[in-house]
């Protein structure tokens, strides 16, 4: 569900949408996410001062309070 | 649930709820039901207070249809994605145009989880806001700004921080001294500023590095 939710905002958020990926690897207690999107988008999903990108781990940790599990936003480079 | 507390001051009456309910003052919503001004010359003031704690949160507002239909493509696009965003938090609901002005597309959104859609102090509502806005700004080369909101957390957060200036305003004002109010961001800070600006004797200024900075309010006097 949370997997979705990044893929669906990361889409919206660059030029190259077939660019992004998302990959789920699930912990104990922790979800890690790991978004890639094509190297010219980086800064758009990530924008000045990591503002996009701390929203969207906002976002996320609203929604992963359903679960109660901790979920944690990688952005790859 | 709702509960009321009384105290001498506001800041008494919030914290012997803090006390009573066990929970931290960010986990409730606060409403004053009385405030009596500390007398001039003797300094006893009563407040009491309403506490809505969970989803009581709002229930006495008055609740009008909801907002408007989207009209255009762009705003038909914009009310899709907010609303596929908080689904896909877990939390769905109804995306409607709450107001349309130059520059301004306000939205708002009815669900039966607002609370946690707005956050602690709104931190939720800013983020998916954020979002929104840089989306916005993708589907249109016009300049719109944003603004989203749920259970009119805005007008009242709004009208909260205005009362806190003006009772933050006379605290100084009878210290004469400062006070540093918590971090808000910049439109919070810009509404304690010009609520303020009216006080020739207090001044304000904003204190910290990056978006949340800190406003202190300090007596200045009258220089004439």
């Amino acid at each position: 569900m949370e997997k979705e939710l990044v893929t669906y905002i990361a889409k919206a958020l660059v030029d190259e949408p077939d660019g992004v990926e998302v990959n789920l690897i699930e912990g104990e207690k922790s979800t890690i996410l790991e978004l890639k999107v094509s190297s010219s988008d980086v800064g758009k999903v990530i924008g000045k001062h990591g503002r996009i990108a701390k929203a969207v781990r906002t976002i996320l940790s609203a929604a992963a309070t359903k679960s109660g599990k901790r979920v944690v936003l990688e952005i790859l480079d | 649930m709702i509960k009321e507390f009384e105290g001498k001051t506001e800041k008494e009456a919030i914290d012997k709820a803090v006390e009573a309910l066990g929970l931290d003052r960010d986990e409730f919503d606060v409403e004053i039901v009385e405030s009596q001004k500390s007398g001039f010359l003797f300094k006893k003031g009563r407040v009491i207070i309403r506490v809505h704690v969970g989803d009581d949160m709002g229930d006495d507002m008055e609740s009008d249809g909801g907002g408007r239909a989207p009209e255009n493509d762009f705003e038909h696009a914009l009310v899709d994605f907010v609303e596929n965003v908080i689904d896909k938090m877990g939390f769905p609901g109804k995306v409607t145009v709450a107001f349309r002005e130059e520059k301004k597309l306000g939205l708002r959104i009815d669900s039966d989880h607002s609370g946690i859609l707005i956050g602690r102090k709104g931190k939720n509502l800013d983020a998916v806001q954020l979002i929104a806005n840089v989306v916005a700004g993708r589907l249109t080369n016009e300049d719109v700004r944003v603004i989203l909101d749920a259970e009119n957390y805005r007008t009242r957060r709004e009208e909260n921080l205005i009362r806190l200036a003006r009772k933050t305003g006379e605290q100084v004002r009878r210290s004469k001294g400062s006070k540093l109010l918590e971090p808000m961001n910049p439109f919070e800070r810009r509404l304690i500023h010009t609520t303020l600006n009216d006080l020739e004797d207090v001044d304000t200024k904003s204190e910290g590095e990056g978006l949340y900075k800190q406003v202190r309010v300090y007596y200045r006097g009258v220089d004439r």
